[in-house]
């Protein structure tokens, strides 16, 4: 049997060996995250029927829980496994031409500890070692920022420090003051022993923890860092900031939500945060010139739109929840990988400068195109189904606030798509202003071989959604029935 | 009096954790905000550590026949709290590093004045 442990150990291994890989030679560098993800990859699917069936849990150590650390591989872990695996791999195939100047070697090292960091928080079930690899997470990620060194990248870099650490802070306080109590870090643990919410020395940890992760996820008033710091980094690290990191940060938040305090009292807080969220991020997005700090702020109307799906808490909700997440990770690195190569090549980040893309790099203007239209929820792409699955949720309560916030998260759509027509009529219907280049460039392979992958992905899910929707719903399962994780973990 | 001394490290923990929070929030240098967070950082440390304790307890180990779980000092908080000092460190490292780079590009640390990056 495999060890879920094997998809922390192997890529945290090979990222400090990435260095000792340089000594030999320096081209070698940039295919160890390519190993590392393709290995977690191969693992994490072979993990997957048997996790359907039933939980795999590794004591770390030999220690049983409570004592000990213990991984929990469920249904929601090894999806996010999968997902986490998946989008580095192909942002590490685009890597390969894509980051050629200054320091390559430390680029890779971070990358897999940024991707290590992730696969930490997605399968471990200790809250302390959560914290632990979300730092790894965070540091990294900012790190990554400020990878290029010029000034707007090290300002970004800078607020998302200050802002992250404090979260971390936050979170590190909820962690004590839940061990003063319980005098345990075992979630299940914890879980047990928490049976309301509603005293303060419970709430206090709860709110602690909601805002230190709603920092990472950027949920609305606390997502002032992202705009700057997706818009700042490298592309292909934007890919997997906006595909990934904030995604991870809503994982943490929802596992806490409802499987540590089981806090169902909060939901329509949370409900109203994630739709305020949406309407910010999708009217902020509308008035932007610059194309990365336009998709920024749309990962931060699609987060809102997430935590509005999953705070509905019923089956469907989560399931249409989660759909909307995969959808969101595919389609956001395949617009922010497409947009990196169309930025590498006109040199600009403005809408403006790309027009005429359409003529001049075909491909990547349709893979732009189809993202495009995915993210706003086009039939017959990934994005179509999650919204469609979280209308209908939302429906079924028949409860006068639902009606009330479906009303904007459609209008939301409506601003999102009048957005995202805008570049798509820029590229295919504009004339190009400067006539001098206008011949067809074709983009080299690895940028091209990533970005028809996800293509694919958008595509056949979006089509045959069927493909996801079984594991989804057992992942909402896991994380609606509370006792069953607990009774799973701790016999 | 009684109440002070057995309260004394939680209020110097809040104490040092609010300290902290005001000068991340109202100072303008960043070399001060980033003190500020170290300060934080402290004090949750010193939070940590005083869960754990008990006044003239022993370390955790079964030297003396007779000794009674509650004469010992918690370890786990104490091994959170090496953790947590290293975390701390790799961030403060980290914020001071950018701290420099920084200062080369704008020609100041005054957190009000940098302010290319808008909504």
């Amino acid at each position: 049997m495999v060890n879920p442990v094997l998809l922390i150990v192997i890529p945290l291994g090979l990222a400090f060996v990435v260095p000792f890989f340089g000594f030999i030679s320096k081209k070698i560098e940039k295919f160890i995250p390519f190993v590392a993800l393709f290995f977690n990859l191969i693992v994490s699917l072979r993990l997957f029927p048997r996790v359907l069936e039933q939980p795999v849990h590794v004591s770390i150590g030999g220690f049983v829980p409570p004592f000990g650390i213990n991984l929990v591989a469920g249904p929601i872990g090894i999806l996010f496994t999968v997902l986490i695996a998946l989008v580095g791999f192909l942002v590490s195939i685009y890597a390969f031409d894509y980051i050629k100047e200054k320091d390559q070697e430390k680029y890779h090292i971070l990358y897999l500890l940024l991707l290590t960091g992730a696969t930490g928080v997605v399968l471990t079930g200790d809250i302390f070692n959560l914290f632990v690899f979300f730092e790894i997470l965070c540091i990294s990620s900012y790190s990554l920022v400020a990878y290029f060194g010029d000034k707007t990248s090290i300002e970004s870099a800078v607020k998302y420090l200050i802002q992250g650490a404090l979260g971390s802070c936050l979170i590190l306080m909820g962690i004590g003051l839940l061990y003063g109590q319980f005098g345990t870090l075992n979630m299940a643990d914890l879980a047990g022993n928490i049976k309301s919410v509603h005293s303060v020395s419970i709430f206090v940890p709860l709110v602690l923890f909601i805002t230190g992760f709603g920092v990472e996820a950027a949920i609305f008033p606390l997502n002032a860092w992202l705009p700057d710091a997706h818009s700042s980094a490298p592309s292909s690290i934007s890919a997997v900031l906006s595909g990934i990191a904030i995604e991870v940060g809503l994982y943490a938040m929802i596992r806490v939500v409802f499987t540590l305090f089981g806090a169902s009292s909060i939901l329509t807080f949370l409900m109203l945060l994630g739709v305020i969220t949406l309407l910010i991020g999708e009217l902020c997005a509308f008035c932007q010139e610059n194309i990365k700090r336009m998709l920024a702020y749309s990962s931060i109307g699609q987060i809102g739109l997430m935590l509005f799906a999953l705070s509905i808490a019923s089956s469907y909700g989560i399931t249409g929840g989660l759909f909307q997440l995969v959808s969101h990770t595919l389609g956001k690195s395949l617009l922010f990988l497409a947009a990196g190569y169309m930025i590498y090549r006109s040199g600009s980040m403005n809408i403006s400068s790309f027009e005429g893309m359409g003529k001049r790099m075909p491909y990547t203007a349709l893979a732009f195109t189809i993202g495009a239209f995915s993210i706003v929820g086009l039939p017959p792409f990934i994005g179509f189904p999650g919204k469609l699955m979280i209308v209908k949720a939302a429906l079924f309560e028949q409860e006068m606030l639902y009606t009330v916030l479906i009303f904007f998260i459609l209008l939301a759509t409506v601003i999102e798509g009048a957005y995202y027509f805008r570049v798509v009529q820029a590229l295919y219907f504009k004339e190009e202003k400067n006539t001098q280049n206008q011949k067809r460039e074709i983009a080299p392979l690895s940028i091209l071989i990533p970005i028809f992958i996800l293509t694919g992905f958008i595509v056949v899910i979006g089509i045959y959604p069927k493909l996801i929707t079984d594991v989804l719903v057992s992942s909402a399962s896991e994380l609606l029935n509370r006792a069953d994780y607990i009774k799973s973990v701790m016999p | 009096m009684t109440f002070l001394s057995e309260y004394i490290y939680y209020i110097g923990a809040f104490g040092l954790i609010f300290i902290g929070l005001y000068i991340v929030l109202v100072k303008k240098n960043l070399i001060k905000v980033i003190i500020g967070l170290s300060i934080i950082d402290t004090g949750i440390n010193l939070f940590l550590i005083t869960i754990g304790y008990i006044r003239d307890g022993t370390a955790p180990v079964f030297s003396k026949p007779g000794l009674k779980a509650n004469e010992m000092v918690d370890p786990v908080p104490q091994a959170l709290v090496l953790t947590a000092i290293v975390i701390g460190v790799a961030i403060l490292a980290l914020a001071i590093s950018l701290a420099v780079k920084l200062y080369k590009h704008h020609g100041t640390l005054n957190l009000r004045k940098i302010n290319e990056q808008k909504w």
